[in-house]
């Protein structure tokens, strides 16, 4: 009994599709391997509301990781990358705004807003 | 001194909430209105009947709409492309990863308003296109791809999104 309740077990484990849903990315080099793997969690999944294509298995983000894993291989920089997915999803696509035009608020805005409240810190404090 | 303190006090949390709220109050349609136009992708592809696409089939005044057999939007937002298409709006079809026997009995068992479908089935012009799922529309002026919907289309967002497009491309030419 105990036997066959086993071999339900583990066939079940055995015959599991999920196990071999992942999709392996082979290299060659780790370098590759490393500019992949810091893209994909630098590229938003168009899908989500907020998350990197890294931490989404939406379909459109697994095509995402399929081509940027083919752009990786074929010798494509980083920038050539990313002006490949924002061409066809937007800048929204990228994780990390590029430094211009309205940008510059979102990079320095919260050490202006620092600035200020020291300021107004130091203010109160002479008063 | 101590006044224009006062002042501030006062003066940043009106500044914060009215920043927060803008954010949150903002229509998600606003942020498909000022869609960046680009040029059609090029792309190979046939229609669902087999027959290569023309590259010239997108020229005037065209609404594409993503959809598949297996998109239960899209049977939602069926009917109403149905209308349009009853009013002369031209709409092609992007059978987007469906295999296109499951597709065709789809258009004969629930109609079809599409001039032709391109049959996409691994999605690669929805990939050039940046579609990120089923049902999505774009609205197509010679070649250009203006407007963008992301899921169903309705009587809503045809009027808020596409309708003042189409007449700003009619105007302009």
């Amino acid at each position: 009994m105990i036997i066959k309740k086993l071999f339900i077990f583990f066939s079940f484990i055995v015959l599991s599709t999920s196990a071999f849903n992942q999709v392996v990315y082979e290299f060659e080099d780790s370098l590759q391997e490393k500019r992949f793997y810091s893209l994909i969690s630098e590229i938003r999944c168009p899908k989500c509301t907020s998350g990197s294509i890294a931490s989404s298995d939406a379909p459109v983000s697994r095509d995402l990781k399929n081509k940027v894993y083919e752009l990786v291989r074929d010798g494509s920089t980083d920038k050539e990358i990313k002006t490949y997915v924002s061409k066809r999803f937007g800048d929204f696509s990228d994780y990390r705004p590029s430094l211009e035009g309205s940008n510059y608020l979102l990079w320095f805005g919260p050490f202006i807003f620092l600035g200020l409240m020291l300021i107004i810190f130091f203010i109160k404090r002479r008063v | 001194m101590n006044q224009l303190l006062r002042f501030l006090i006062v003066l940043l949390p009106i500044v914060v909430l009215i920043f927060f709220g803008k954010i949150l109050l903002v229509d998600e349609d606003i942020k498909f209105s000022n869609f960046n136009s680009k040029i059609f992708p090029e792309f190979q592809l046939n229609d669902l009947d087999g027959n290569p696409v023309q590259s010239g089939s997108l020229n005037g005044v065209k609404i594409l709409n993503v959809w598949a057999s297996w998109c239960i939007t899209c049977l939602v937002e069926h009917p109403f492309l149905t209308r349009l298409s009853e009013q002369n709006i031209q709409i092609i079809g992007l059978n987007y990863k469906d295999s296109d026997l499951k597709a065709n009995a789809w258009l004969k068992k629930h109609g079809n308003p599409y001039l032709f479908s391109i049959y996409d089935p691994r999605g690669d012009l929805a990939f050039d296109l940046g579609v990120t799922g089923a049902p999505e529309s774009y609205l197509i002026v010679n070649n250009q791809v203006v407007g963008h919907i992301q899921g169903e289309m309705n009587q809503r967002k045809w009027e808020t999104i596409f309708l003042p497009l189409i007449q700003k491309a009619k105007q302009g030419s």
